[in-house]
């Protein structure tokens, strides 16, 4: 904890209220009695007298009582200067000599006042104490031993937070990389959708029945290609837009046989944001939305457009398609395993930075747009 | 951790800042500080600070502090007061006093003037009555009345009929005491302030506190009477009723309490205080004012020792005890810081009103070693090595180290100093086994021969296992003499013992008191008991206020 920003100071206030209403209750009790045993001196009863008080008898308690939040409150500040550790070492023990200063002068005051001796004696006593040994270094060293145990405490509570936010990074990441387990095996499978490659075989066999062998050969590639691709980003998190794009080019070749001249597919692409990092796999599901979705559902259907863009710090890419409107019925809008997992990778590598949006397109169509941060591999 | 940027240099500022304030209440004045004025009300009374607790009580007490007889003494009248010059007892609550023929019966006639601060007459059973409050009280306040008979057998429990002890009050004006033994010194210890008469009222308002309310109604028949007790001392006037009033020339004294005696010398240098009767005396003391102050000091009538256990191996030998204390150079033993306080000590007695101290253990080395190798152990061959047995609480002394370094050096003996638990060590002193004892021993008595009662206990009571037909002897005879008769005896017991050399005398202690110079009367006390009726203070008149001008200003 610390007073770096507003937020950090408000959260320490809020800690630290409790534990300041117990002191000042304390001191309200610690005063009430000290009043109450001290009310006749206070008075000027002639019997009375300031020795037999307890604020004479318990001065170090006072002093201590009065002392310990002021102590929190400078190792509080202190920690600020942590990094240069050679001045907190030297403001510690200066803070240290201040208040073994401060008890031996409150020791003094104390005599002087007991005593009946005038006010201009403080520095004499001060100095009598010396000799009779009566300068104690035990404040120092019982602050230096409370600050030892706040600093060990503290690090100590900065050790289990870490601790806890390691553990927390290692199951979002084994999160993660079932997310992406996950979304290979559904770009697997649904490359290998019976549907898909009972087509896509069709259209194999058309081709060479029309002799159109070269074409037969690059979908035989293509597909080859991209189960390839499946298989090689398991392991991956974080790829290229040209590499993810490049995906995406072969599979719409494939569906371009299938549907032939009705699927028209654009691709509009800043040039500076294919070296952008995006999560892998990320646009396939978005993409097999808008052609199970959109293309297929209404026949007079036919565009598909892929864009990227730069808006600043942030990348912003867009999978439109000009099928029929988004249906009314919310949870089917939530219903897609594809969708669900894309937003929960989202959340988990840039958290509130990247959002995932889906809405209609007036007057025609449905856009899935991406907003992510502009990264790229040299990005820190 | 994250870093705010001049954070350090605002907290090291208000730190310095801090530190700076702190700091100056450290530094001295630079010119001497002002001098309070007396009070109007304090013109004539001697203001006395103390700093033991003090109790209006003569028959509770702790340890013989200058500032406690001071109070009791200004309080209680016992029956006789020691001259301060030759020591001698004067007549005090006692007008005379006659021995039996055989010295075992004293017989006291008290003053028919002596009065109780409230009006009472003074009479023997109020002495029977104190006394005997003391025989029923602690051992180290009752031992002062063990010589009277059956005493001692009524403070333990084997006589529980007060009127077995020796002590009768004939009538109201007569006290008998009886005794065991004849004690020709007894009159002379009746000077001790504990022996002081109790009211019959005292035991009451001692017990309940009432004199913090009412100071009245503690009745005493001192000089002085109790005006005003609290936390801060108390305030004393003088007794109307007083025999001797007339001779008394303060108008009262003032116990003012401080926290130790270095705040009591600053009280009196800041012109709150005029006396301080015990302090630490210390050489670079200086006031922080321009009071005219003086440092008194007086021989205390004690005695610093190392005690042998002649029982033990080659310590049977008188001459291996002898090249001890002749090997010990006295004058370097004593540390520089302790000079003031601690003064060599050549024999047992110190120097006392009417009786100079002996010189009898000058340093000697040559002699030691030689008496050494005459009793077979030249240069402490096969010597062994000898336990000195201290309580833990004497381990910050440098004494018994300087000792035994001295030993080794100068005779090749080595000693052994082990501290030990007070019960662990008393186990083993009451076992006799040890070889070496350190110790002080003071008197209670002012008489020589009380410091040489050492040398006359029974064996199985004595720390050194001596003992002497002849020196017991001659103390017993000096019982029965009176005067310079008797101090001949003394001086012979005293000789003798310290050639036995059962003990070595090590130093005398020193006291210091510290008086502003408006102070007059002060006398030395080898047992500090100073009566305060013999003080009075000797202030600059006053100037008288000038005419039309108001005196309030």
């Amino acid at each position: 904890m610390n007073f770096v920003n507003g937020n950090g100071r408000t959260a320490w206030w809020r800690g630290a209220r409790p534990w300041l209403i117990v002191w000042l209750a304390g001191t309200a009790v610690l005063a009430a009695i000290l009043w109450w045993d001290a009310r006749a001196w206070i008075q000027g009863a002639p019997q009375a007298t300031f020795r037999a008080t307890k604020l004479n008898l318990w001065p170090l308690e006072i002093l201590w009582w009065l002392f310990v939040p002021a102590i929190l409150l400078v190792q509080k500040s202190l920690t600020r200067v942590d990094r240069h550790w050679r001045w907190a070492i030297t403001l510690h023990g200066l803070l240290a000599a201040i208040i073994t200063g401060l008890f031996i002068v409150a020791q003094a005051a104390r005599l002087v006042l007991v005593n009946h001796l005038p006010a201009s004696f403080l520095p004499v006593v001060v100095n009598d104490l010396r000799w009779m040994g009566g300068w104690s270094y035990l404040p120092a060293l019982v602050y230096l031993a409370l600050i030892l145990a706040l600093y060990a405490f503290s690090f100590y509570r900065e050790w289990r937070a870490g601790q806890r936010l390691t553990s927390q990074l290692q199951v979002a990441n084994a999160q993660l990389e079932t997310r992406l387990v996950r979304a290979s095996l559904d770009a697997l499978k649904m490359q290998l959708h019976p549907h898909f490659l009972f087509n896509t075989l069709n259209s194999i066999t058309s081709l060479i029945r029309n002799h159109r062998a070269r074409e037969a050969e690059d979908i035989v590639a293509g597909l080859g290609e991209l189960l390839r691709r499946s298989l090689d980003h398991r392991q991956e998190a974080m790829d290229t837009l040209e590499r993810e794009l490049d995906f995406l080019r072969r599979y719409f070749e494939i569906e371009c046989i299938r549907f032939q001249d009705r699927l028209k597919v654009e691709f509009d692409i800043d040039p500076k944001c294919l070296r952008a990092q995006v999560p892998s796999l990320l646009l396939q599901p978005l993409a097999e939305n808008a052609m199970k979705h959109g293309i297929s559902k209404d026949p007079a259907a036919r565009l598909l457009r892929i864009s990227a863009e730069r808006d600043g710090t942030r990348l912003v890419l867009t999978v439109f398609n000009d099928g029929p409107p988004l249906p009314r019925d919310e949870a089917a809008l939530t219903r897609g395993i594809g969708l669900r997992n894309s937003h929960a990778r989202l959340r988990m590598l840039y958290g509130d930075e990247a959002r995932l949006r889906l809405r209609d397109n007036a007057p025609q169509g449905v856009r899935a747009e991406i907003i992510l941060p502009f990264r790229t591999s040299s990005s820190p | 951790m994250t870093t705010t940027s001049r954070a350090h240099w605002w907290i090291s500022l208000s730190l310095l800042i801090l530190a700076g304030g702190v700091g100056l209440a450290f530094l001295p004045p630079g010119k001497p500080l002002p001098v309070a004025r007396r009070a109007a009300g304090d013109r004539n009374i001697l203001r006395v600070v103390y700093t033991q607790p003090l109790r209006p009580d003569p028959h509770v007490r702790l340890f013989p502090l200058s500032s406690y007889n001071l109070f009791i003494q200004s309080l209680w009248e016992p029956l006789v007061e020691c001259d301060p010059v030759t020591g001698e007892p004067q007549p005090a609550a006692a007008a005379s006093w006659s021995w039996s023929a055989d010295h075992r019966v004293l017989t006291l006639r008290l003053r028919p003037d002596a009065r109780w601060s409230n009006g009472d007459p003074v009479t023997a059973h109020d002495f029977v009555r104190g006394w005997l409050r003391l025989l029923r009280s602690r051992i180290d306040v009752a031992y002062a009345l063990f010589p009277i008979r059956n005493a001692e057998a009524y403070h333990r429990g084997a006589r529980d009929q007060p009127g077995a002890v020796g002590l009768r009050a004939l009538d109201d004006l007569t006290l008998q005491v009886e005794l065991d033994q004849p004690r020709t010194t007894l009159a002379a210890e009746l000077a001790d302030p504990m022996l002081a008469p109790l009211h019959h009222s005292t035991e009451t308002a001692v017990a309940a506190k009432s004199f913090y309310e009412q100071p009245a109604a503690l009745v005493t028949n001192g000089p002085f009477r109790l005006t005003r007790a609290n936390a801060d001392g108390y305030r004393l006037e003088a007794s109307p009723f007083y025999h001797g009033s007339a001779g008394v020339r303060l108008a009262g004294v003032q116990f003012i309490r401080a926290n130790n005696p270095s705040t009591g010398a600053l009280l009196v240098a800041a012109g709150k205080a005029d006396l301080l009767p015990s302090m630490h005396f210390k050489s670079d003391w200086r006031a922080p004012t321009l009071r005219p102050i003086a440092v008194e000091s007086e021989l205390a009538l004690g005695v610093v020792a190392s005690y042998f256990n002649v029982t033990r191996g080659p310590l049977r030998d008188v001459r291996v005890r002898r090249a001890l204390a002749l090997a010990l150079n006295r004058e370097d033993l004593i540390e520089e810081a302790d000079r003031p306080r601690l003064v060599p000590a050549w024999s047992w007695v110190p120097d006392m009103p009417g009786r100079p101290g002996l010189s009898l253990f000058i340093e000697d080395s040559g002699e030691a070693r030689r008496l050494l190798a005459e009793a077979g152990y030249p240069g402490g061959k096969d010597f062994p090595i000898l336990r000195m047995s201290l309580p833990l609480w004497m381990e910050g002394s440098p004494y018994p180290a300087a000792c035994s370094e001295r030993w080794f050096k100068e005779l090749g003996v080595r000693v052994y100093v082990s501290y030990e638990m007070p019960a662990t060590r008393n186990d083993r002193v009451h076992a006799g086994d040890y070889d070496i004892i350190y110790g002080a021993l003071i008197a209670t008595v002012p008489d020589p021969a009380d410091l040489l009662t050492v040398f006359a206990m029974p064996v199985e009571f004595s720390e050194t296992k001596w003992r002497d037909d002849e020196a017991i002897r001659l103390l017993t005879a000096a019982n029965h003499k009176t005067g310079a008769e008797r101090l001949a005896l003394v001086e012979q017991a005293e000789r003798r013992a310290m050639a036995g050399v059962a003990a070595v005398p090590l130093m005398f202690e020193r006291r210091h008191a510290l008086r502003s110079a408006d102070v007059r009367g002060w006398y030395d006390d080898p047992l500090a008991r100073q009566s305060p009726k013999r003080l009075w203070l000797d202030l600059p008149v006053a100037s008288p206020p000038q005419p039309g001008r108001d005196s309030r200003t």
